[in-house]
Formats: C-alpha cells, sequence, structure tokens
C-alpha cells in the first residue's frame, strides 16, 4: 500500500497553523533564515536548479530554468504568485491559502531574497474569498512580526506583498493573463516572446510561480537538495548524447476527484502509478475505470489500458497526455465520455479571451459540434479519408490506407485540430488555451470513437461497455498524437 | 540590410522590417487584418501566418515555423547563423503548411458572419471578401446557430454592424494610440466579444464615438463593420473615380483621395503620407466637402441692376469689370488673393495686379482664425486656409509688391474705389469690420463660389471653382508643396480662377496666355524665391518640401 508523503500539507491540519506562533513552532520562517544566514542569493538559485524542481501550475517547466532567464540587472523585477488555480478538477493551491498561508509567505520571501526582489503580487482565485482572508491576515502578521516590509528582520532586505483578487476568468490563470488584469487591464493573455521573465508586470522582469512551486523552497532550503532530489524519479534524457538526467523530484499535490471512494488532495512522490493513485483514494467508486484526466481538465484522456502510467512530468509527456496542475478525474463505466467532452467544452467556449481568431470562434464551434453529437444531431454520413499510423517506415505519417469516418467526427477533429494541431504539436494561437482544447477533444473522440459513433447512429448518448467504448492501443492512432502529415514533411 | 529568401525571390531588407511589409514590397500579399502599419501589434487575427526558416544555434536543420508576419521582423543574422550560407532569413509565403493554416483562419472568421456582401457598404472594398476569394474554402462547413450581435450606433457618423466584426481591435487601438480618446472596447467575452462605447447599465451611452478624428475607424475597419453614416448606402465603392488630392481643410494639408462620380463627389479618404498626416485625416477634412454639392454653388456670374443681383453671361460681367477698372486710378484699386485659393490663382492675380493694373497694393484673404485641435498623433490645425504661406509668399513675389492682411487690409479697402476680391472655400461669415469696410467700396468684385455675405456686397459677382474643380498647388504650414487635381466639372458656368482673372488681363490689354496650371507652376518656379522646384511634375502624389 502506498504511503502519502506529506511536506507541503504535513501541518496543514495543525489547529491554528493559520497563526504566525504555531506556523513557527514547526519550523516556520526558519528555512528563510536558514536561507538569509548560510547561503547567498545565487546559491539559492542553484539550490532549485540542483533540486530540479518543476512548476506545479502547469506546464510543468523547471523553476531553476525559468529563474535563469531573468536579468539581473533590471530593476525592479517582481514576483507573481499565481494562486488563481480555476482548472476544473485541482483544489490544492487553496488549501494552502486557506490552512497554512504563512508557508506561502516563506517560500515567497526565499524566492525573493533568491531573485533580489522587492515586490510581489499573490493573484488569487476571486472565488477564494476565504484563502484570501487567511493569506491578508497572515501577511499582515508577518508585516507585524518583522518578516515583511522595510530591513526584513534586520538583514537589509525590503520585500513586500499585495493579494489581488481576479474577477472569475480561467484565462487569467495563464501567466501573461494574469500580469495584463493585475495590471488593470482585459485578462487577455500577450504574444509571446518576450516571456515574463524578461518583461512581466509592468514591462519589468517577473517571476511568475505557482503556489504550490513556492511552498517547495522552503523544503529545499531547509532539507537541503540531496533529500529532496531522493523523492520522485530522475530519468535519463537518452534524446542527448550522452544522457542527461531528466528529473521529475519531490512530491506532488495530487487533487483527486471524480469515481473515488475518498476524493481530495493527496501529496505524493512523483512517479506514482495511476492505479496506485485511485487506491491511495480509496479505491473506485464503480465496477471498472473507464478514464482517467490527469493533469487538469485540459489534459489528454487516459484509457483503462494506461492505467500504468507513471502520474509524473515525463512518463505522462511520454504518453502524450501531461501532468498539468495534477487534477486527477477518475471516470467509472457509467460515465458518458461524449457527456463528459460536451461538459469540458462548454468550461472552454465560455473561458476562451476571444483574442485570436481561430480559439474565440473555434472553441464554441467544437462545443456545437459536440452538443449536436450528444442531442442525436450527429450527421450520419460518413466520408473515407487517409488513415494515421505507423507507416512500412516505421514512423508515425500517413499509411497510404484509407477509412471510413462519420463526417462530424471529422469535422470535431479537424476544427480542434485547426485551433491547435494535436499531432504536430503547432498552434496557431497567441496562448496554450487552444491546446487546452484541442487536446480533450481530439483525444476523447480518438480514445473513446465507438462511443461517439453510437450517439451519432443511434441519435442519443449511448454509454457502451468499457471495452466497446475504449480504442484498443493497437489502433495506435489514437494513442500516438504526434505525427508530421506526408504534405508537411518535405521541405 | 539583411538578405531574405522570400518564397523563390532573393531580396535585401531594411532590418526591423516586419514580413507583412518586406513581402508588400515585393508585390507579394500576406493577408492581414490586426496589423495596421500606424498602430500597435497585437497579433490576435492569426490571419497572417507565414513560415519561417531560422537556424537555432547548434543545430543543422533549419527550424521551420509558422510565424506572424506581422510580428516576426528580419534580423541580420551573425555570420555563422547564415541559411544555405548566405541567407538571414529565410521565409515561404506560399507553402503547403501557410495555405492551409490561412484556409482554417478564414474559416474561422466566416463562421459567426451574416455573409451579408449584397446589402454591404464595404463589399468591393473589404479584406474579409478579398482574402476569402483569393486564400479562402469555397464552402463552409459551419452547421451551428450563429452569434448574431446588435447593429449599433457609435457617434455622429460611425455605425457599427457588429455581425460583420472580425474583433481585429484596430479601431479600440486608433481611439487608444492616435486620438487617444479611448471611446472604443471589448465587451463581453470570447465569441461574444463586441466593441462598443461606454454605457450605463440600462445601454444608454455614456460617452459617444464623437472625436474629431472618429472616421478613421472606418477606413481602417478592414470589414463592413464599422461604417460611415455619411456614405452610407450611397454607392458601391467600384463605381466610384478616384484622384490624389490634398485636403483643404486647414494648413495641415492632409493627402487624401477624392473619390467621385460625374455628378459630385461621394467621399474622402485619407491617403499615406509620412510626414504629413501618415495614415490619416480629421473628420473636419473628411466630412467638409458637402459645400462642393451644395445647391448654394454660384453657378452663373451675377451683376448689380437696380440693386438686385441679377445673372448675366460672362461677357457681360467682364465687360462691365473692365470698364470700370480702365477709368479708375491704380491707387485707387485693391486686389485682394485668398488663402484658399492655389497658388497657381494667387500668382496669375499678382501678375494681373502689377503688370497689368499697375498696382502693387495687394490684399491676402482668408477664413479666420479656428480652433485648435491636439491628438497623440495627429494635430488639426488652427489656420483653417489650405494655402496661407503659398499666397503670402506668392502675392508678395513681384517687385515692390506690399500684401495687406488683416486690420491695414479693410483699412486701405474702406478707401478704395475698387476692391477684387477672390474668396473660395466654404462658407466664410464676415466680421463687422469686414462688412463695413466692403460696403465702403464703389465697385465691388466678389470671385467666389457660395452665395456668402461677400457677395450680397458685391456689384460683380464671379463664380469660382473649388478644389475638386481644378489643378493647382498649395503650399502647408510647415513648407509642403502639394497637388490638388480637377476631379469634377465645376457647377453651370463656374470657371477656375486663375482663368477669369486671365480673362480680365487679357481684355485689358494684358499679355497673359497660360494654357493649364502647370504652365503658371513654371512661371511660379521661375520668379517665386524658394519654389524652384516645385513644377506640377516634381511634386508629383508626394510633395515636395520647401528649403526652411
Ligand atoms: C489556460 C491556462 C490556464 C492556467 N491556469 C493556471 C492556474 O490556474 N494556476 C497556475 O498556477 N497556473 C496556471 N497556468 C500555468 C501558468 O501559465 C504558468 O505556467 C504557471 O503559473 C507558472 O508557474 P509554475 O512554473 O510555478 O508552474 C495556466 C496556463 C494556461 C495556458
Ligand atoms: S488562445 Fe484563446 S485564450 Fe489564448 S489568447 Fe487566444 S483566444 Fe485567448
Ligand atoms: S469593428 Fe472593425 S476595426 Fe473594430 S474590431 Fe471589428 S473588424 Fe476590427
Ligand atoms: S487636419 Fe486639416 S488638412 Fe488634415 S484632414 Fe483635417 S482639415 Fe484637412
Ligand atoms: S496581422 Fe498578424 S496576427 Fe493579425
Amino acid at each position: 500500500m502506498v504511503e502519502e508523503k506529506r511536506i507541503l500539507y504535513e501541518h496543514l491540519d495543525v489547529p491554528d497553523i493559520n497563526t504566525f506562533d504555531v506556523f513557527r513552532q514547526y519550523d516556520g520562517y526558519k528555512r528563510f533564515e536558514k536561507a538569509i544566514a548560510e547561503y547567498q542569493p545565487d546559491d539559492i538559485a542553484k539550490m532549485v536548479m540542483d533540486s530540479g524542481l518543476k512548476g506545479r501550475g502547469g506546464a510543468g517547466f523547471s523553476t531553476g530554468l525559468k529563474w535563469s532567464f531573468v536579468p539581473r540587472d533590471i530593476k525592479p523585477c517582481y514576483l507573481c504568485c499565481n494562486a488563481d488555480e480555476s482548472e476544473p478538477g485541482t483544489f490544492s493551491n487553496r488549501y494552502v491559502l486557506e490552512k497554512n498561508p504563512h508557508l506561502l509567505i516563506e517560500g515567497i520571501l526565499i524566492c525573493c531574497y533568491a531573485m533580489g526582489i522587492e515586490t510581489t503580487y499573490v493573484y488569487i482565485r476571486g472565488e477564494f474569498t476565504l484563502g484570501k482572508r487567511m493569506l491578508d491576515a497572515a501577511i499582515k502578521e508577518a508585516y507585524e512580526k518583522g518578516y515583511l516590509g522595510k530591513d526584513v528582520r534586520g538583514t537589509g532586505l525590503n520585500i513586500d506583498i499585495y493579494t489581488h483578487p481576479g474577477a472569475g476568468a480561467y484565462i487569467c490563470g495563464e501567466e501573461t493573463g494574469l500580469i495584463e488584469s493585475l495590471e488593470g487591464k482585459r485578462g487577455q493573455p500577450r504574444n509571446k516572446p518576450p516571456f515574463p521573465a524578461v518583461e512581466g508586470v509592468f514591462m519589468k522582469p517577473t517571476v511568475v510561480q505557482n503556489v504550490e512551486t513556492l511552498c517547495n523552497l522552503p523544503f529545499i532550503v531547509g532539507n537541503g537538495v540531496e533529500w529532496y532530489t531522493k523523492m520522485g524519479p530522475t530519468y535519463a534524457d537518452t534524446r542527448n548524447d550522452p544522457p542527461t538526467p531528466d528529473p521529475n523530484t519531490g512530491t506532488k499535490l495530487y487533487c483527486i476527484s471524480g469515481d473515488v471512494n475518498e476524493p481530495g488532495v493527496y501529496e505524493l512522490e512523483l512517479g506514482l502509478t495511476c492505479s496506485e493513485l485511485i487506491e491511495v483514494a480509496g479505491g473506485l467508486r464503480g465496477e471498472e475505470v473507464k478514464a482517467v484526466i490527469p493533469g487538469g481538465s485540459s489534459a489528454p484522456i487516459l484509457t483503462h489500458y494506461e492505467l500504468d502510467t507513471r502520474l509524473d512530468f515525463t512518463s505522462l509527456t511520454l504518453a502524450k497526455s501531461m501532468l498539468g496542475s495534477g487534477g486527477i478525474i477518475v471516470m467509472n463505466e457509467t460515465r458518458n465520455i461524449v457527456d463528459c467532452l460536451l461538459n469540458i467544452m462548454k468550461f472552454y467556449a465560455h473561458e476562451s479571451c476571444g483574442q485570436c481568431t481561430p480559439c474565440r470562434w473555434g472553441t464554441p464551434w467544437v462545443r456545437d459540434i459536440v452538443q449536436r453529437i450528444a442531442d442525436g444531431g450527429g450527421r450520419p454520413d460518413t466520408i473515407t479519408r487517409p488513415k494515421f499510423g505507423v507507416t512500412e517506415s516505421g514512423r508515425w505519417g500517413d499509411t497510404g490506407e484509407t477509412e471510413e469516418i462519420y463526417e462530424d467526427l471529422d469535422l470535431l477533429e479537424s476544427v480542434a485540430n485547426n485551433i491547435a494541431n494535436v499531432d504536430t504539436m503547432t498552434w496557431n494561437t497567441i496562448c496554450v488555451f487552444g491546446i487546452a482544447v484541442s487536446w480533450p477533444a481530439v483525444s476523447y473522440m480518438r480514445k473513446f470513437r465507438p462511443e461517439f459513433e453510437a450517439a451519432i447512429r443511434e441519435g442519443k448518448l449511448v454509454t457502451l461497455p468499457v471495452a466497446e467504448a475504449t480504442v484498443p492501443p493497437e489502433e495506435n492512432y489514437a494513442y500516438q498524437q504526434r505525427f508530421i502529415p506526408k504534405e508537411f514533411a518535405d521541405l | 540590410m539583411a538578405l531574405v529568401k522570400l518564397n523563390d525571390l532573393e531580396i535585401e531588407v531594411e532590418d526591423g522590417t516586419n514580413i507583412v511589409e518586406a513581402a508588400r514590397q515585393h508585390g507579394i500579399e500576406v493577408p492581414h487584418y490586426c496589423y495596421h502599419p500606424g498602430l500597435s501589434r497585437p497579433a490576435n487575427c492569426r490571419m497572417c501566418l507565414v513560415e519561417t526558416f531560422t537556424s537555432p544555434a547548434g543545430s543543422e536543420m533549419p527550424d521551420r515555423q509558422l510565424a506572424t508576419g506581422c510580428t516576426t521582423t528580419v534580423r541580420t543574422a551573425p555570420p555563422d547563423r547564415k541559411l544555405d550560407g548566405k541567407y538571414d532569413f529565410i521565409v515561404r509565403t506560399d507553402s503547403p503548411r501557410v495555405k492551409k493554416a490561412r484556409e482554417d483562419v478564414l474559416e474561422f472568421l466566416l463562421v459567426h458572419h451574416p455573409l451579408d456582401c449584397p446589402v454591404c457598404d464595404q463589399a468591393g472594398e473589404c479584406d474579409l471578401q478579398d482574402y476569402s476569394y483569393r486564400h479562402g474554402h469555397d464552402k463552409s462547413r459551419y452547421l451551428e446557430v450563429k452569434n448574431v450581435p446588435p447593429k449599433k450606433d457609435l457617434g455622429p457618423d460611425v455605425l457599427l454592424y457588429s455581425t460583420r466584426c472580425v474583433v481585429c481591435t484596430r479601431c479600440i487601438r486608433f481611439a487608444q494610440e492616435v486620438s487617444g480618446t479611448g471611446e472604443l472596447g471589448l465587451i463581453n467575452r470570447g465569441s461574444h466579444d463586441e466593441i462598443d462605447i461606454p454605457r450605463s447599465h440600462e445601454g444608454t451611452p455614456l460617452q459617444l464615438l464623437d472625436n474629431k478624428l472618429a472616421g478613421n475607424v472606418v477606413d481602417i475597419c478592414p470589414v463592413g463593420a464599422l461604417i460611415s453614416k455619411d456614405f452610407l448606402f450611397k454607392s458601391r465603392p467600384w463605381f466610384l473615380e478616384k484622384a490624389n488630392s490634398v485636403c483643404t481643410g486647414c494648413s495641415v494639408g492632409c493627402n487624401i483621395t477624392v473619390e467621385y462620380k460625374a455628378d459630385g463627389v461621394y467621399r474622402i479618404k485619407p491617403r499615406f503620407h509620412e510626414d504629413i498626416n501618415q495614415h490619416w485625416i480629421c473628420d473636419d477634412g473628411r466630412l467638409g466637402y458637402h459645400y462642393v454639392n451644395s445647391d448654394d454653388r454660384l453657378q452663373l456670374p451675377l451683376k448689380r441692376v437696380e440693386n438686385e443681383l441679377a445673372p448675366t453671361h460672362w461677357a457681360d460681367a467682364l465687360s462691365v469689370i473692365t470698364e470700370q477698372l480702365s477709368e479708375t486710378e491704380a491707387d485707387d484699386i485693391v486686389v485682394i488673393g485668398s488663402a484658399q485659393a492655389t497658388n497657381e490663382d494667387n500668382y496669375v492675380l499678382q501678375q494681373f495686379a502689377h503688370d497689368v493694373l499697375q498696382t502693387t497694393q495687394l490684399g491676402l484673404f482668408g477664413h479666420p482664425l479656428g480652433e485648435e485641435h491636439k491628438f497623440p498623433q495627429f494635430t488639426i490645425e488652427a489656420d483653417k486656409n489650405p494655402n496661407t504661406a503659398g499666397a503670402r509668399t506668392i502675392l508678395g513675389s513681384a517687385n515692390g509688391n506690399v500684401v495687406l492682411e488683416g486690420d491695414a487690409l479693410w483699412e486701405k479697402v474702406s478707401g478704395a474705389k475698387i476692391v477684387y476680391l477672390v474668396s473660395g472655400g466654404p462658407e466664410r461669415p464676415l466680421e463687422d469690420a469686414e462688412k463695413a469696410a466692403l460696403e465702403n467700396v464703389d465697385f465691388l468684385i466678389v470671385q467666389d463660389v457660395l452665395q456668402s455675405e461677400a457677395t450680397q456686397l458685391a456689384d460683380v459677382v464671379l463664380p469660382g471653382t473649388t478644389f475638386v474643380e481644378k489643378d493647382g498647388t498649395i503650399t502647408n504650414s510647415t513648407g509642403w508643396v502639394q497637388r490638388i487635381r480637377k476631379t469634377i466639372d465645376p457647377p453651370g458656368e463656374a470657371r477656375v480662377d486663375w482663368e477669369i482673372t486671365q480673362q480680365l488681363a487679357k481684355q485689358l490689354g494684358g499679355e497673359m496666355n497660360y494654357r493649364f496650371a502647370g504652365e503658371i507652376a513654371i512661371a511660379i518656379a521661375e520668379n517665386v524665391s524658394g519654389y524652384a522646384d516645385a513644377t506640377h511634375q516634381n511634386i508629383g502624389d508626394a510633395g515636395i518640401k520647401l528649403a526652411e
């Protein structure tokens, strides 16, 4: 039986841990004091780099590497803490804010010290009123105790934290949308480059970091890099010669919901398999696992064939999905995948910021197609199209064979791919919201195509038995979502 | 300069140029909506996708990417990063990938579009129509329900057909960056994005799109969403003739295109001039042309008979004038040129005064100072005359000429026996002192285009021409000499101003025989200091700037 490994959440349930005095009893702010006493700022940055810490907000980008892009000679430099947590299926940051806000403040202090930052903005999801209240109270206490403000604890550091509530838009979780919103504008993501590390808040270098990422910092500093890297697998990236280490270190706050007996946030070492996670969460509610969303609603879905996939950054990327925000949604045999996709597409159609053409008008179109199929309005017409798969050369591409497909399913796939192409992994949109739309749309349709076909054929939603509903991995067009179509392959 | 391989062309491009412009310079169209050279670049329409090839450090294979042509700029690559050994940049605007991406974006753009081209003013000059035709699919795969956002009245001259909007935000950016008035914004989100002005919760406008640059948003709207009420349903654009000209609304001298048919002027559009007006004009200039088509235009010469002005024919009007002139001492005659008239008109007038009437007492008449309007990227000047600088120089160009203006002029006028006043331009009310002075004149000749207070006082009225009915040059406040062009015929028997003056000169024995305005410009070039290069040929469409 897999054990929880509580680090960030270790003291979450200690009564009054949200107050300075109780937090202090549990090593509170001692890691920050240690950082200042024992290390130079650059040492901290190096420790973070060496720890292999990857961003927990969704992109899984190496935190140390991100810090290394920040120009040191341009001041002021800002820290933005992303507490907008709005990815469906994700709810781990809110407990930190509500129950242990001093931990976040300590993480922020360490980051500020390492990066020479004096001003931090915590952008909090508007609905988190309790979380904001608790954090504001903790910040107030920290000011009173001299851990924030001018000349922090006599070190000469000046560090201020401001909290800023969002107004209910999912897209303000995207780092540049967040920055625009913070600056008082419409929450519309910016074109990149320049990345926030170079030009962020008020056009100054900005480190944007998720709550969970920042909460890891006290433990990396407190317990050391070696202790930290022992948690979670480190793979070898054999694309490089010699292979480079590919760390998936530390723990992850997995938010497990859906058809499990004990849904909730579980802090576990990275690298456990999907089935193990379901066990941790009290086991499946129902007979059979039909599907698992591994990383928030934008992640491509996993089928029951993929339950031994390890839920870490690298393994899920290799499985053509992603760990994303760690929001895991388990679905049992009673769930209809067409219905699930409709639910998710309604969300995305509502949340597209509307800035760029493909996403603005493509996302509601995808929703409408799924809605029509779910309502029984799918057209029975079929078309013949080239079939993709492993070609004679052993590479992925056009197999030269053809397949019959319902016109509406072809349309669904094509419209989604026109927003952001999951096969070529190219997108014509300003931000990756586009791929967050087409990833579920295409993966649900390809992996559970029989259920979509049944809905069209029968003119209503039909929930098939798991084995029938799922396309087996041998039909690898559904699982393999990254190839270069023929016409693009030649230079 | 960077060496760029653009499709199969090898071209030199200045560093910092974006792909849309680099391609345009070589006759290749990169379709685009949100990009406008005069505005910031949000890269939101995704129409301008091109395929770029760059060489990442340490890699043999070039990196092929779809990139937005509006924000991708050309840079000279370091020697070790050249592509194919010599190119700084390789870009294709015609690869299968680019073509497909364009088709896809166009498909999205038309998803909610009402396809109402048959009743849309923009049809024929619409980027959505043109790009769909050149780069799009021939049929739609969209079966769902279309959004139908409401039509909105945004301000005095601008209507918004929201259904046709492609949300490129050009109009919003214009109001933020160029006019600085910021009346426009987006409301709602995602596919329900709508352009709007500030409104109360009940929907009553709190602020209208009512600034003097507002009309420009209609020009820059790439589709038929923003429409000018002034032009609404007046004509299909392809039925309009076009001529390059200059606005005569103030001393800025904005470059314009006059769009007209035989029966009149239909609209005025801005024309790019880097140093004068960039891409813009003001609404005074845009909508100020109506006097040209007005019913109040003078069409026949008028002569005072028993205290009433009555129509007459040219021969009669001119002989009445020559009779009076030949009987009067030169010192008692004042000839007044116009800041509304061309350099050519004024040159012939001063030649007539100096050589034929042998008076050196000239005046300069024009519209009184108006209001100056300053915007972040545009200024409308207070001098509402297009040619004050030119008229002043040219009237005073002959030996001994004195050009009187303001009080000095009206003092002189009130003591004169004959005054030959050339006016022109839109209606110009007289101030009391001016009126009193003119009333004192024994014999007043007024040459104008509209019935006015001045013509009411005249003994003979000569119908002249407006800026769209004649060729000539005008000089703006910053010393640019630019050409206006004849587009339509003047109404009735109205004549070009300098021709009228020349006819008078001839009848008084003067030797003047210009056949067209260009000849006068050559005379100006020979005789007026500073204007040596200002022949029509040299001026062309771009104008020339006088030496400081
Ligand atoms: C559409 C979209 C929504 C996102 N929402 C969140 C969010 O709610 N919370 C979050 O921390 N990161 C979110 N991200 C990821 C951020 O853009 C960014 O990568 C992250 O805040 C960086 O912090 P990290 O490196 O610590 O993960 C979102 C990204 C996208 C594209
Ligand atoms: S991809 Fe969607 S969410 Fe992202 S900027 Fe474009 S319209 Fe906005
Ligand atoms: S109204 Fe015209 S200019 Fe404004 S956003 Fe829409 S399409 Fe663009
Ligand atoms: S600024 Fe002056 S010249 Fe330019 S359009 Fe307006 S009135 Fe005409
Ligand atoms: S013109 Fe380049 S994205 Fe709109």
